[in-house]
């Protein structure tokens, strides 16, 4: 590997390095993941741009909207207080990334920016209604995250354009959950995002450690219904979701042991969500009534 | 390649040299340009957390950092910990309770030990502590003791 480094201390000096080659030009945010594949040879950049001395780093709140800065490590977002009270379940798809040391480097962006289809943070993003703010000399424009990510390591980002910052519309109640061999350092083998929107109360239900990139289950989603599932709906959209998913096999899980891991996580992150929306103030009225009607069928099917 | 300066302070004492490649990574500038050999390299691909090293006060992967991009910051590697109270009181843990075998990974949990408990000023729990190395590897398996050293450390403030 033989690139020569650019360290841009302004977005405008960082557009002006991407425009120079912009073929052979690679994007460096924490690294921690191109770094590897600039070792392998996997890319042959002639030019790489270090986004680090750029600003974009700011967690903000207005209102019940939030807004990320893409260069934000990893780090400083699991340990904001504002975000593990609001939205603890970013909090803890964060926490799954790498190790310590490695979230002090990488990005927000530079997940996103890298996609691929094993990361924590997609999944969780997808369910939450992520917007990425791109950003290229004189220009600016949203993208939702779906339609950011399109394919394996492929995104739409332009020629030129930086991802500035990721907005969650509102924090809803949600959970991500994940399987790994090693607990650090490790790729999930599977990654499930559930959330349910306060409002229109629909369930929304996204996989990571699938192929060719993460994606919503609509499907599933549909059969936990509008309110508090019944266990029943529960176990049907489990198995929707572990039937649909499409899973390959890898050198980190079969597609069989996937497609098990999905059915439990999805059913434990359902139920986690439930739990947790039952207790939230903003939940309309009938679906707690609903909830009330339900235990006594729960503990029958727990007890089986 | 460009003939740029690299320059930094590396355990408190300011850096400046000429010679340091654009692609090169931070780990070895460290070890085979300043002679800073404390620092390992495990892996190179950030899973085994040996070449931990304090950047700004960070703990960072020196496989996964190019050296430009630490230009003007303060780097500390294992050699620095001496100089400081908290890198000492790590260091004293580690000796008492044997927390080594061969000692390569020991750098790198020395350093992330002590990045942590300077990163939180209300003190470090275990748990935190723990965390914090996590992404350390001991080849030996010999975790039984490093977690003793872990937990005499008790709740670490800075």
């Amino acid at each position: 590997m033989s690139f020569s480094l650019a360290t841009p201390a302004t977005p405008d000096e960082a557009f002006e390095f991407l425009a120079q080659d912009p073929e052979a030009t690679a994007i460096l945010a924490g690294g921690t993941d191109l770094l590897l594949d600039l070792e392998e040879g996997l890319v042959r950049p002639r030019t790489v741009v270090s986004l680090r001395r750029l600003p974009w780093r700011e967690i903000r709140w207005n209102g019940p909207r939030l807004t990320i800065g893409s260069l934000a490590p990893l780090a400083d977002l699991e340990a904001d207080a504002g975000l593990r009270r609001r939205l603890p379940s970013l909090a803890k798809a964060i926490h799954a990334v790498g190790s310590l040391a490695l979230r002090h480097r990488a990005t927000l962006g530079g997940n996103l920016g890298r996609a691929s289809p094993a990361s924590d943070l997609i999944p969780l993003l997808l369910v939450l209604d992520a917007r990425l703010s791109l950003v290229r000399r004189g220009d600016r424009r949203e993208l939702r995250l779906d339609e950011f990510i399109v394919g394996s390591r492929r995104t739409a980002l332009a020629a030129g354009e930086l991802i500035e910052s990721v907005t969650i519309p509102a924090p809803l109640p949600s959970e991500y959950l994940w399987q790994r061999v090693r607990l650090a350092n490790d790729i999930s083998q599977v990654g499930v995002a559930v959330a349910r929107g306060t409002t229109t109360s629909a369930w929304r239900i996204a996989l990571g450690g699938v192929t060719p990139r993460s994606v919503r289950l609509p499907s599933a989603e549909k059969l936990l219904g509008p309110g508090l599932p019944a266990p029943l709906a529960m176990e049907l959209a489990a198995q929707e979701a572990a039937q649909r998913a499409p899973f390959t096999t890898d050198k980190r899980a079969t597609e069989a042991y996937r497609r098990r891991l999905v059915y439990v996580l999805v059913k434990r992150a359902v139920a986690a969500v439930a739990a947790s929306a039952d207790a939230l103030p903003e939940t309309p009225s009938p679906s707690r009534t609903a909830k009330k009607s339900v235990p006594a069928k729960a503990r029958s099917t727990s007890a089986r | 390649m460009t003939d740029r300066e690299f320059a930094c302070t590396v355990n408190g004492t300011k850096v400046a040299r000429r010679d340091v490649p654009d692609d090169e990574r931070l780990l070895d500038t460290l070890r085979w340009r300043l002679g800073r050999k404390g620092t390992k390299e495990g892996c190179r691909t950030g899973d085994c957390g040996a070449c931990t090293v304090l950047v700004g006060g960070r703990p960072t992967l020196a496989c996964l950092t190019l050296s430009h991009e630490v230009a003007g910051e303060s780097v500390v590697t294992v050699e620095g910990l001496h100089d400081d109270p908290v890198g000492r009181r790590v260091q004293e843990a580690f000796e008492r309770e044997s927390a080594l075998q061969c000692g390569y990974c020991t750098p790198g949990f020395l350093v992330a030990l002590t990045g942590a408990i300077k990163s939180h000023p209300h003190g470090a729990g275990e748990r935190a502590l723990l965390e914090a190395i996590g992404g350390n590897l001991c080849r030996c398996t010999g975790y039984v003791a490093i977690r003793r050293a872990v937990a005499s450390l008790g709740t670490s403030r800075p």
